[in-house]
């Protein structure tokens, strides 16, 4: 543990020239090495297993119960009467949304699951405040947009001598055959 | 009284002293190098009189909100004080209301806790290094230390599932296990950035020209440190062994914590201190994760009455929350939350009436104390060293408005 005293610093001090040529061949030394970051819009990010990105609603499987609503700390979620159902049924202002899936988590049936996208472009601002019906109809595209990405993926994987290294991945995460062992 | 323009700031001359302008000069709000703040500095000639800091820029009134939301919607608000630094900023809260509940954490969440909270110490000490970079000009740390930032974000996104804002502690544990890949990708993690801690010396510590730009820089000596209330990395470096982890919450007890102490406390000190605490909590999420206790990650009284219907989760790591969960309803009395954060210790003081909200939420941010330290340290410097003070203490203005 690095409980050590201050002051060291001064002792370990490397003489001027030495101090100035240290440091521009320390930093010329990583401009030979390949950037850290995701080449996006290339490339998707697959995303972590389990990364809390928008809520997606299945209709069928709700009860009604209003848990999601009343635990949802940004007032994303808010009960609406649907025509001919008799219990309140959820709707989603994904504008509000803040990602922390406390609604998934008291969910008392899986109705509410999280996906991995959290970064989609919305046409206005009234299409992302959706009733029950357009939430269930939206989260059934997300899933497929899901499983069939548009793009090739990207995850991220720690490296000890790069720091951060991307790996191609198809949508379920498995490595992607071809290029396996290709890293950006 | 003269208008005057430089680029990116705005002042005025308040007269003439020695045969020099005295001159008042606004740094900010809209400056690359003011946060979201404005600095308001009196200058006579190239020096240093006195700094106004102008804050309150980001006050979201996070106190007064609390009042209105249940009480695990609030782990969400505070969170948003510093999103950087989130497990650390909800943690103490999380403990108070625990206290309250009369739960405890079972051991096992303890540790995660202790765990991700270091992991966010090192992002936020990073991310206060790679500004402090920056406000000198020196782009290479900027990079470098978000770049490196990026490895400790994807450890926590792997831990918790999101980046910057987990909601990870939650009153009686935590909301997830450990994932299987972590211990690998954490120990990666660690011998990555201790490789590149040695390199940040080379480039940034021991570089002459941040040594001319930082050493000797605003010098806060002990009895001041302690007199104007400063707080975190920022009173280490002056000499005084104080961090709110000596106290034990969460696993620092078991682990045997032991603070980074500085000596000189000028603005070379506060970043010596950062970087080595970046080993300190490396060093600690290790030993964590090598004395993690088996068991459950969240007290039995909740998940007892989640549906049978969703109790997989559990068994796969994820939390589920029984419905009664947002209308937890604490005893009547007070209860005090301590923790060290990043930019130093956080405390709230919290009332309850009963009810299932708090009643009172009173919030001190390590910001908000450390927010003295510009006019304390600045003054008698010239205005080029007004960034390097800045950069050193590592304020941070949504944490400090609230
Ligand atoms: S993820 Fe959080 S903010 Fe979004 S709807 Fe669910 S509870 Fe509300
Ligand atoms: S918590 Fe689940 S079951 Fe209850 S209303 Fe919301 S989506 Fe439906």
């Amino acid at each position: 543990m690095a409980g050590s005293a201050g002051g060291d610093r001064h002792r370990s001090r490397p003489g001027l020239v030495r101090a100035h040529l240290e440091a521009i061949a320390t930093a010329a030394r990583r401009l030979l090495e390949p950037p850290m970051t995701m080449p996006i819009p290339d490339y998707g990010d697959a995303r972590v297993p389990g990364y809390r990105g928008v809520v997606l609603f299945d209709y069928d499987k709700c009860i009604g119960c209003s848990l999601c609503a009343q635990i949802c700390p940004a007032r994303a979620i808010k009960m609406y009467r649907v025509p001919g159902d008799k219990r309140l049924r959820p709707g989603y202002n994904v504008g509000r949304c803040i990602f922390c899936g406390l609604c998934t988590d008291i969910c008392p049936t899986d109705a509410l699951s999280e996906s991995i996208v959290h970064d989609r472009v919305y046409d206005d601002v009234p299409s992302m405040d959706m009733d029950p019906v357009d939430w269930a109809v939206w989260s059934r595209r997300v899933l497929e947009e899901e499983r069939k990405p548009g793009r090739p993926l990207l995850r991220a994987r720690v490296d000890p001598e790069r720091g951060l290294v991307y790996e191609r991945v198809d949508a379920e995460g498995g490595p992607v055959a071809e290029e396996k062992g290709e890293e950006r | 009284m003269t208008r005057l323009l430089l680029p990116g700031m705005e002042g005025r001359v308040l007269g003439e002293r020695g045969g020099l302008r005295v001159v008042e000069l606004y740094i900010g709000a809209q400056h690359p190098a003011s946060g979201h703040m404005r600095l308001i500095v009196y200058l006579d000639g190239d020096m240093i009189v006195r700094v106004d800091p102008d804050i309150g820029y980001v006050h979201r009134t996070v106190e007064k909100l609390a009042e209105t939301r249940e009480y695990v919607r609030v782990i969400s608000l505070v969170e948003r004080m510093t999103i950087i630094d989130a497990c650390n900023v909800t943690l103490p809260y999380v403990e108070a209301v625990e206290r309250l509940l009369g739960v405890e954490a079972p051991p096992r969440a303890r540790y995660l806790r202790t765990i991700l909270c270091e992991i966010n110490r090192v992002s936020s000490h990073l991310y206060g290094l790679g500004l402090g970079g920056i406000f000198l000009n020196h782009s290479t740390m900027y990079m470098w230390a978000f770049g490196d930032r990026e490895v400790f974000v994807h450890l926590a996104s792997l831990l918790t599932g999101s980046r910057l804002t987990h909601t990870y502690p939650v009153f009686g544990g935590v909301r997830r296990d450990l994932p299987q890949s972590f211990r690998d990708e954490f120990e990666k993690a660690k011998r990555y950035m201790l490789r590149r801690l040695r390199e940040y010396d080379k480039v940034f510590f021991n570089n002459p020209v941040i040594r001319g730009r930082l050493e000797g820089v605003g010098v806060l000596p002990r009895e001041k440190a302690v007199a104007l209330g400063a707080t975190g990395p920022n009173l280490r470096a002056s000499g005084v062994r104080y961090d709110a982890r000596m106290t034990g919450y969460a696993a620092y007890r078991d682990l045997g914590f032991e603070p980074v102490v500085g000596r000189e406390g000028d603005a070379l000190e506060r970043v010596w201190v950062r970087l080595r605490e970046i080993e300190a909590s490396l060093e600690l999420v290790e030993r964590a994760l090598r004395e993690l206790p088996d068991g459950p990650f969240i007290d039995e009284r909740y998940t007892r009455a989640v549906p049978p219907a969703v109790r997989h989760w559990l068994e796969k790591g994820r939390l589920k929350l029984p419905g009664g969960y947002v209308r937890l309803k604490t005893r009547p009395g007070e209860a005090l939350g301590r923790g060290e954060m990043g930019r130093g210790e956080i405390t709230y003081y919290l009332v309850s009436d009963g009810g299932m909200k708090p009643y009172r939420l009173r919030v001190v941010t390590p910001s908000a104390r450390n927010v003295v330290l510009f006019d304390a340290l600045a003054r008698g410097h010239t205005l080029m060293d007004l960034p390097a003070v800045y950069g050193s203490i590592d304020y941070f203005p949504p944490e400090a408005d609230r």
